[in-house]
């Protein structure tokens, strides 16, 4: 397995503050102070609104990854997942007579399988997630392309399907409320069903679990089947939001989504993380997109940026780790 | 049959051959010598990057940021050159300069800071691709973009020594290197050492740290070498340069044998990995396969040749067992 060489401690003193526990609320406050003093338009009501609005996409595929990273897998393939998305629900939409009701669910479930078929050479041969997602990565990004051909395909009807990544409710954009209901839905599976303890189970000991009589490799396909049905989401939004699909969509959106669930303290070792947290870390990269926009940084520091603010959110996780050893 | 048993890499070289002689027979451009110097120029900088990324695959990391490090040191090279008029042997030890110092940087902060591999090399792969658009000169003074850089020293990887190309002395250049460096000096035995159990290669007194730090400069270094090989090519250089490169280059260093347990792989199979995946791109386009379907035919084949990776592991786990228990 790709395993750093590193022997920290996991468990923590309870009886003393946790610096990894409180740094990222903390973080996050303090960066909107910043954003807030430099330029008084990032506080505003309608900002806070764009804020969520732009990272719901990252947001609803944040909230799927974190159940791959729990269970100690990544999941690299769900930018080209995104774009074939989009390109499946414009076909779809095309031989169905813009039936929204036939082609999302299609689409989703054609996702699923994608996704669950990269879960199964995870699970059953051993492979290492990394690898294996590394390839379908390639080979869904392909096969888009070789569908869909590197143009952009127009979606111009039916209303209900653009409804989706352009309609409004009472002021507020629709993606925004899918991001809070399946943030919701997340948060209850991981807290109040037997699923989401057997995914940190998986996490945590796989073997343990497997002898305790649960279907472990049957828990660890879904969660990559989940994933990639996050991923499909995404991929409708975007496609409805800017009324085209093209299998070039997404690229490099993984390294977003990733950085968001590990900003939100989940070990890629695997047994850690809650989706709360990562929704956490999906408003920090939301906020550092949107502030240094609002500050006009331009995009190749932006990029630095990003990098920076990452790598320093995990050093400070780290140091307290191993100063509670 | 002794012999036999003694080449190392022999499955893979035995399917290199098949597959050559299969395009041979249904392409015949691919059997011509044009076609050989193709594969040799095109492919030669991505066997110096697999034997560039076995090195942290061995110690069970892993290094995503090579395509962007590759890029920076093609616009600092772009830069020295065109912008502030270099000549070409100053131009080339800076860029083999920056190149290692941005591997030993994914190092220093892997080991110092014991952030994981994956994340770290992810993270340096935005920064270090921000820093080259920072740095891009093509944006700072426009007019150079349509500037060559005409160097002779510099443009020497573009030339051809017979059928040769010189950028594939090089890359035999730095196999010899590593595949010394990996099977006859301390400093490899320590490196399959930490690969295979890295805690017990530290209680046994290896500097676990530093070894990681040269793997992962040992990376930039290879990195570096392609870099200046596909700018001497392309007489140019720009912000895109080998984005996507790092899949390939793991793909190749995993056909080749480089173990993602750790501690399991020589120098040779990544050249011959990315060699293998030449003939198979190369092939396919000639035999009229679109374009498109090679990124599947990339993916199908990595995940392939990890199954081949971990079938062999599982055998020689249970022959180990088996051994035990008699």
């Amino acid at each position: 397995m790709i395993s750093s060489i590193s022997n920290t401690s996991i468990t923590a003193p309870l009886s003393k503050i946790n610096i990894s526990v409180i740094a990222l609320p903390a973080a996050l406050i303090i960066m909107s102070v910043i954003f807030s003093i430099l330029d008084p338009v990032f506080f505003s009501g309608q900002n806070l609104i764009t804020i969520l609005h732009q990272s719901s996409i990252v947001g609803i595929m944040a909230l799927a990854m974190t159940f791959v990273i729990i269970t100690g897998g990544i999941d690299l393939s769900v930018g080209p997942v995104l774009a074939i998305a989009g390109v499946l629900c414009a076909w779809f939409l095309q031989i169905s007579d813009d039936s929204v009701l036939i082609a999302i669910p299609a689409t989703l479930s054609i996702c699923f399988t994608i996704g669950a078929i990269s879960g199964s050479f995870v699970a059953f041969i051993g492979l290492p997630a990394i690898v294996v997602t590394l390839a379908t990565m390639s080979i869904v990004r392909g096969a888009g392309l070789l569908i869909a051909g590197p143009s952009l395909h127009l979606i111009r009807e039916p209303e209900s399907f653009l409804f989706i990544g352009s309609g409004l409710i009472g002021g507020i954009p629709v993606p925004v409320y899918i991001f809070v209901v399946l943030a919701a839905i997340a948060i209850f599976v991981q807290k109040k069903t037997t699923f989401g303890v057997l995914v940190s189970a998986v996490g945590d000991n796989h073997r343990a679990t497997f002898l305790s009589g649960h279907n472990s490799n049957k828990i660890k396909i879904i969660c990559y089947g989940l994933c990639a049905l996050g991923a499909a989401i995404g991929g409708i939004i975007q496609a409805s939001q800017v009324h085209t699909a093209a299998a070039t969509y997404g690229a490099g959106i993984e390294l977003d989504v990733i950085a968001a669930v590990v900003l939100g303290g989940a070990s890629l070792m695997g047994g850690s993380g809650t989706i709360q947290r990562t929704i956490m870390g999906v408003l920090m990269i939301g906020i550092i997109n949107n502030g240094l926009g609002i500050l006009n940084v331009q995009i190749e520091m932006q990029l630095i940026a990003k990098g920076a603010i990452i790598i320093c959110a995990l050093l400070i996780s780290q140091l307290d780790q191993r100063r509670s050893k | 049959m002794w012999l036999l048993k003694n080449i190392p890499n022999r499955e893979l070289i035995l399917f290199f051959v098949i597959t050559s002689l299969i395009f041979s027979l249904f392409s015949s451009t691919f059997r011509s010598a044009g076609n050989v110097e193709n594969i040799l120029i095109g492919f030669s900088h991505l066997g110096i990057l697999a034997i560039g990324q076995a090195l942290p695959i061995l110690m069970r990391g892993i290094d995503l940021s090579v395509g962007s490090i590759l890029a920076l040191v093609g616009m600092v090279m772009f830069d020295c050159y065109i912008i502030f008029h270099m000549p070409g042997y100053v131009v080339l030890p800076i860029a083999i300069a920056v190149g290692t110092m941005a591997g030993v940087i994914n190092g220093i902060l892997i080991t110092r800071f014991r952030i994981q591999p994956f994340i770290t090399t992810l993270a340096t792969m935005a920064a270090y691709r921000g820093l080259t658009y920072a740095i891009s000169g093509r944006q700072l003074v426009p007019e150079s973009a349509t500037q060559a850089i005409d160097d002779n020293l510099l443009g020497l990887f573009d030339e051809f020594s017979g059928i040769f190309p010189y950028s594939f002395f090089l890359l035999l250049i730095v196999l010899a290197a590593a595949q010394y460096i990996l099977s006859r000096t301390r400093i490899g035995l320590d490196l399959y050492s930490i690969g295979g159990n890295p805690e017990a290669a530290r209680l046994c007194g290896i500097k676990v740290d530093k070894m990681i730090i040269i793997s992962y400069g040992f990376s930039g270094f290879c990195a570096a070498l392609a870099a200046i090989v596909m700018v001497s090519r392309m007489t140019t250089s720009t912000e895109n340069l080998g984005i996507g490169i790092e899949l390939t280059a793991i793909t190749a260093a995993v056909i080749g044998g480089i173990s993602l347990q750790g501690g399991i792989g020589n120098a040779i199979g990544p050249v011959i990995g990315a060699f293998l995946m030449g003939v198979i791109l190369v092939g396919l386009t000639l035999t009229g396969i679109s374009t498109y379907a090679q990124p599947v035919i990339t993916g199908v084949i990595l995940i392939a040749a990890v199954s081949y990776d971990r079938y062999k592991y599982y055998k020689l786990r249970s022959k180990n067992s088996a051994g035990e228990s008699a």
